[in-house]
């Protein structure tokens, strides 16, 4: 593979993609993106595009899938055949898709206020439109607008990012040649700084984990920052207006 | 982060008037109780959801910009019904759980007033099959938190002759009366609209007042009919001219009533030729713009 | 899938209050593990292991394929590992539920990705032979934990495992039977262990949760690490949100533990070998 020869931090101090070692790929986030559902977004970072649609909460399709005390939240992942994933196949039904799924799921339900919202179901139907690394941060991130989106009760953000170590220098937000040579850590993390999801499955010496445990969770920080602007600014958008055409001469009040 | 100087309930900066999203923190909760979209942390009351701030005396509460239909008793909702079940049928009303109907809650066809027996249970079908559109109240609810409906009165019932639109609940106020009637010219006998508290809009060929409400006219066998009256082209004309100028409205999300679609119409016919179809995007924007005074710029 | 009951609201508050008062239903203190019993077969590369009444087989064969065109010095793990409605009655034969996958995906992330076994030494013949070896895990009986079980099961019979000696002369390939000559042992890197852990609110983390306790819990963290303090797989996948120093606080009793399971598991394999007839290395 061409990938296991690429100079992963030169001797600059610059990755493969001319970033530096703490620098996020360029991060793009929309709102309600998917015409029908009942909250959707699309987010980007670098190349790695995800769109997100929330249906719920709503009657269950399955009359067996009904909590009678909350709403049972039901994950879906799919990549498009034009993605370019090559860590997953697209095939529904793939192990490394339901565990996707089922991470995404998990991390959710205790997020989601789902005692709220008694026998009822939330579909979260996530597609990977194109993919560079990072497929389940990006998805969490996606997943946490379109529910804020949705005006579902969330206790707050969750924000996810990746990250690697290339000998002792870690590296945030990896794109796809870099997954592919460093350990990776998937960290999922609320604003308060506690973590709801980790995943590494590369060896990596117990005491260089903390240092990138925390230095993830600092990296949930920025994002929360951002995600919270962008929601921030459609909400007041949307609300001025609203609140000009009720006080306005056309309504009659 | 800024949640501090936000402390008053945000109501001290005009710019950012109580706009709130998940895990921020209102006031405190020893001060005020917590209403819905709210949470109690360490005797902090934190926002849920992403929208704005509402008070009532010590009760706060955050409202979502967009979120499913919260039905309350005594609602006007359109839905449609997906099952038909023993004594009771199952409606789709766009809300977190299928409504239910009873077979009690409904008027018999010609208007007859006795209790519902087994033979009644057979025909269940021939009044409501699954797919029909119906217009009903919210009446109670069980103990699932499920809304039950009732159509018993003549306003209410199956809907045919005309056209279903599905908007954002949020757009769709309490009114006194959620009944309209645009009259004449807008076709031939004007056009009645439905605004249902659920999002959903049924907008159809215009009857007179007496017709509706079990006058003079009013065809009492008719009403679990399944068959469209004789609509004229201009009477399809003017119901598909109102349901554009409410998508249109609903896409700048702006709140609906009938005097702004009524007033819209009328912008409309003094605009456009008097062979012109349909709605352009350019023109749906002026149309907004003239009538509520807001910049679009781009649909929120 | 048939949906478990869920713990009475009594059975709930009494594991509940135990824990608050750091004891557990079967007597053991927080951060302690079940008994771990090692049985072994007659034959090489098989191996129950019991964690309290959670029970795995694993067993190892070998045989000689040809390796793949682009990777012509590599041999083959094949990881086997089906959950059959034997171990509870929870799992369906055929359809794999969501547990089922996450299981085997940790196994094979746990083995195959940290690289234990030395693929390269698998080969014979740069190629056209190389050994393949099929890991096939039956589990016997789940009461909680089952993934633990599996890996040390795994583990243990990968080590225990000995494959023919083969002698290469120009292009023939002579396997020798075990009787005429003694068998080899696999190149092992190292001993990846799984650990899990299971979180309550507002009370310490238990080690190696049975099943009851993984059902209340509020949230679930396995890693895998080995003997030389090298975390190879970490997995908390949702669940109730912890602190960075919560799950270093783990971290650190499961480099412990697996110290101790992997100390188990070697004076299990050196007793057994002493007890074997025929030779072995």
């Amino acid at each position: 593979m061409a990938s296991s020869r690429l100079e992963i931090l030169n001797d600059g101090g610059l990755r493969h993609d001319a970033r530096r070692p703490y620098e996020l790929r360029s991060l793009s986030l929309e709102l309600s993106t998917h015409p029908n559902a009942d909250g959707s977004s699309t987010v980007s970072q670098g190349l790695t595009t995800v769109s997100a649609s929330v249906f719920g909460p709503r009657e269950p399709k399955q009359r067996a899938g009904s909590v009678h005390d909350k709403a049972s939240v039901v994950v879906e992942v799919g990549v498009a055949p034009w993605a370019g994933a090559r860590e997953v196949r697209r095939t529904r039904g793939d192990k490394r898709l339901l565990e996707i799924a089922a991470a995404i799921r998990q991390t959710f339900e205790p997020v989601i206020m789902t005692h709220l919202y008694p026998r009822s179901e939330i579909a979260v139907h996530i597609q990977v439109i194109s993919a560079d690394g990072g497929i389940l941060p990006t998805a969490i991130n996606a997943t946490t607008l379109a529910l804020v989106d949705a005006g579902i009760s969330l206790i707050d953000y969750v924000t996810s990012l990746s990250l690697g170590l290339h000998l002792t220098q870690p590296l945030l937000d990896l794109s796809a040649p870099e997954e592919a040579d460093l350990p990776t850590l998937v960290v999922a993390a609320l604003p308060s700084g506690k973590v709801t999801l980790a995943q590494m499955e590369t060896r990596l010496h117990v005491d260089r984990f903390e240092e990138m445990l925390t230095l993830g969770v600092e990296g949930c920080g920025v994002l929360k920052t951002e995600m919270d602007r962008v929601v921030k600014d459609r909400t007041t958008r949307v609300v001025e207006r609203m609140d000009k055409v009720i006080q306005g001469r056309i309504t009659g009040d | 982060m800024d949640i501090d100087q936000q402390g008053d309930l945000g109501e001290g900066s005009s710019t950012n008037r109580g706009i709130v999203s998940p895990g921020e923190i209102i006031t405190s909760s020893k001060e005020y109780m917590r209403g819905h979209g709210t949470y109690v942390d360490e005797e902090q009351v934190v926002s849920s959801l992403s929208g704005t701030i509402e008070r009532v005396n010590k009760l706060v509460s955050v409202k979502a910009l967009k979120q499913r239909y919260t039905p309350e008793v005594g609602d006007l909702v359109i839905g449609r019904i997906v099952e038909v079940g023993s004594m009771r049928w199952r409606v789709d009303a766009n809300a977190r759980q299928d409504a239910v109907l009873m077979l009690s809650s409904v008027n018999l066809p010609g208007g007859v007033q006795r209790r519902k027996i087994e033979s009644d249970a057979l025909k269940m079908r021939e009044f409501l099959a699954e797919g029909d559109l119906l217009v009903a109240e919210v009446q109670a609810f069980f103990g699932d938190g499920a809304m039950s409906l009732h159509t018993r009165s003549l306003k209410y019932g199956k809907l045919r002759n005309g056209q279903l639109l599905s908007v954002s609940p949020r757009l769709i106020r309490r009114l006194k009366s959620h009944f309209h009637h645009i009259p004449p010219p807008c076709g031939p006998s004007g056009v009645d609209i439905i605004l249902g508290l659920n999002g959903l809009i049924w907008v159809s060929v215009g009857t007179s007042v007496e017709s509706r409400e079990g006058g003079e006219g009013f065809d009492a066998e008719g009403v679990y009919s399944n068959k469209n009256d004789d609509i004229t082209p201009e009477g399809r004309q003017a119901i598909s001219s109102i349901a554009s100028i409410i998508k249109i409205l609903a896409m700048y999300n702006i709140p609906l009533s009938d005097i702004l679609i009524s007033s819209a119409y009328e912008w409309l016919s003094s605009q456009r030729e008097d062979d012109e179809d349909g709605i352009s995007a350019e023109m749906g924007k002026r149309m907004v713009e003239d009538l509520t005074g807001v910049q679009v710029t781009a649909a929120a | 899938m048939p949906r478990e009951i869920e713990p009475s609201i009594n059975q709930r508050e009494f594991v509940l209050r135990a824990l608050a008062q750091g004891k557990r239903l079967d007597g053991r203190v927080p951060l302690e593990l079940r008994n771990v019993e090692l049985e072994f077969g007659d034959e090489l590369g098989w191996c129950t292991a019991r964690l309290g009444k959670t029970a795995v087989l694993a067993h190892v064969s070998a045989t000689i394929v040809r390796p793949r065109d682009d990777r012509p010095y590599e041999g083959f793990l094949i990881i086997n590992s089906e959950i059959s409605p034997m171990a509870s009655s929870v799992y369906e034969a055929g359809r794999a539920s969501e547990d089922e996958v996450l299981i085997t995906r940790l196994l094979e992330k746990s083995i195959r990705r940290t690289e234990a076994v030395d693929r390269e030494a698998l080969c014979i013949i740069a190629g056209e032979k190389v050994w393949q070896l099929r890991l096939t895990l039956h589990f016997l009986s789940d009461s909680g934990n089952i993934l633990d079980c599996a890996s040390i099961a795994a583990m243990t019979a990968l080590r225990h495992f000995r494959k023919p000696e083969v002698e290469v002369s120009g292009r023939d390939v002579i396997v020798h039977s075990p009787d005429e000559r003694a068998p080899v042992p696999l190149a092992i890197h190292h001993t990846p262990l799984c650990v899990s852990f299971a979180f309550f609110p507002d009370l310490p983390p238990i080690i190696d949760p049975t099943h009851l306790e993984s059902v209340l819990s509020s949230g679930t963290l396995t890693l895998t690490l080995n003997a030389q303090r090298e975390l190879c797989v970490l997995s908390k996948a949702g669940g109730s949100a912890l602190s960075p120093g919560e799950i270093m606080g783990v971290v650190r009793v499961g480099v412990e533990r697996v110290r101790e399971l992997v100390k188990i598991m070697e004076d299990a394999l050196r007793s057994d070998q002493s007890n074997r007839v025929i030779e072995v290395r």
